[in-house]
């Protein structure tokens, strides 16, 4: 054990980024969040955390080798968190689709030891795909990109996650998947006659929306997608991509015949496919996420 | 004013005929189709015939079928940030 720790030491020590403490030094888990939300409820208060439990949960947690867990149990970086004052919120044109929320305190104090940990990768959703990439990584899509053209930029602004060697920025936990109350009917024994044997199938109390907390679907839409995922907020980084052009397959030729006859169908497809390169991928810091959307 | 959003979440296939005649008065052709209708008694009585496969809430406001088409795209997850053809010019 002695010698994995000095392993340890040994590679903290010679680790150039300045700016870290070693990495047993480092905190083992943080729960942050990004995301304040009134209308969910979350069952789970977070550990080691005086916010309201009206808050979604958002996770930059330390993943390190399982080795070194001995000497980073003292180690409790949350607490902190409490006494930092709340910062000023955005400005309003910082995100482009919703309204610009507060970034927590504790994602602000995290996020340099995301920064400063050299190259990332993004858990990027493309049409509610995810994609996980990297600086300098080429995307073949699986589909032809509309409305774009070779040389075009993009930015990529839908991420589950974002993370370095030893920290990940997670997304807020999913709210579970809602069913109008009527699905939710639940058996009772039948209060006006009074008899065992008289069921009756009701809806549960507060389902429609009696008690504020309660957790109700809006709208019941088969097959929705909008809200499926809870993104990162998209103030916190930049992944830059430049449209590289559009390749295509072999022509695919399928025969298509019917039973008793002779003529055989000859179906030809070429899908094209758009390709795309990561040109730019890194964590905003905390003056370029205060000041609103930069150009850069 | 209120409508019942009703959707047809278990097809009438094998029923009565005259459950198929409910749905199709009702607007549910096919099923997790959704429709609104206002609340009244006769569209209660409606819902009411086939309450073993809709599925029925009652809301503020309904949404057109272009806003339910709306809310199951995926969000694209990626904009514009500057086009080729500009660069050119």
């Amino acid at each position: 054990m002695a010698s994995i720790i000095s392993r340890t030491l040994r590679r903290a020590a010679l680790d150039s980024r300045g700016q870290l403490p070693p990495t047993f030094l480092l905190p083992w888990t943080a729960n942050l969040s990004t995301i304040p939300n009134a209308t969910e409820k979350s069952d789970v208060p977070p550990p080691n955390t005086a916010q309201p439990l009206s808050q979604k949960q958002s996770i930059l947690q330390h993943s390190m080798p399982k080795k070194s867990e001995t000497s980073t149990e003292s180690s409790e970086p949350a607490n902190t968190s409490e006494t930092a004052p709340p910062l000023p919120s955005p400005a309003a044109g910082a995100s482009g689709k919703n309204a610009p929320v507060e970034i927590s305190p504790q994602v602000r104090e995290m996020l340099p030891l995301l920064r400063a940990q050299g190259s990332h990768y993004i858990s990027a959703h493309i049409y509610a795909r995810p994609y996980l990439l990297t600086q300098g990584d080429t995307l073949r899509l699986p589909f032809l990109m509309k409305d774009v053209e070779p040389g075009d930029v993009i930015r990529l602004d839908r991420a589950t996650s974002l993370g370095s060697r030893d920290y990940t920025l997670k997304a807020a936990v999913q709210t579970p998947k809602l069913k109008s109350p009527t699905m939710q009917t639940v058996e009772v024994v039948d209060p006006t006659t009074g008899n065992l044997t008289s069921h009756s199938r009701v809806m549960p109390e507060g389902a429609l929306g009696s008690s504020p907390g309660a957790v109700q679907a809006p709208h019941f839409i088969p097959h929705i997608a909008k809200g499926k995922f809870s993104y990162i907020d998209d103030r916190l980084f930049v992944c830059r991509a430049v449209v590289m052009g559009v390749e295509s397959e072999p022509m695919r030729y399928k025969e298509k015949t019917k039973r008793r006859q002779r003529k055989v169908k000859t179906v030809k497809s070429k899908h094209r496919y758009t390709v795309l390169k990561i040109k730019e991928l890194r964590v905003r810091s905390d003056e370029e996420i205060d000041s609103g959307l930069l150009l850069e | 004013m209120s409508f019942f959003r009703v959707t047809l979440m278990r097809s009438a296939i094998g029923l009565p005929a005259k459950t198929s005649g409910v749905l199709k008065a009702l607007g549910l052709h096919k099923r997790l189709r959704t429709v609104y209708h206002p609340v009244s008694p006769d569209i209660a009585g409606q819902i009411f015939a086939v309450k073993e496969l809709v599925d029925v809430q009652e809301v503020d406001q309904r949404l057109s079928k272009q806003e339910m088409k709306e809310l199951r795209r995926p969000e694209s997850g990626f904009w514009v940030e500057r086009r080729a053809a500009e660069m050119r010019r």
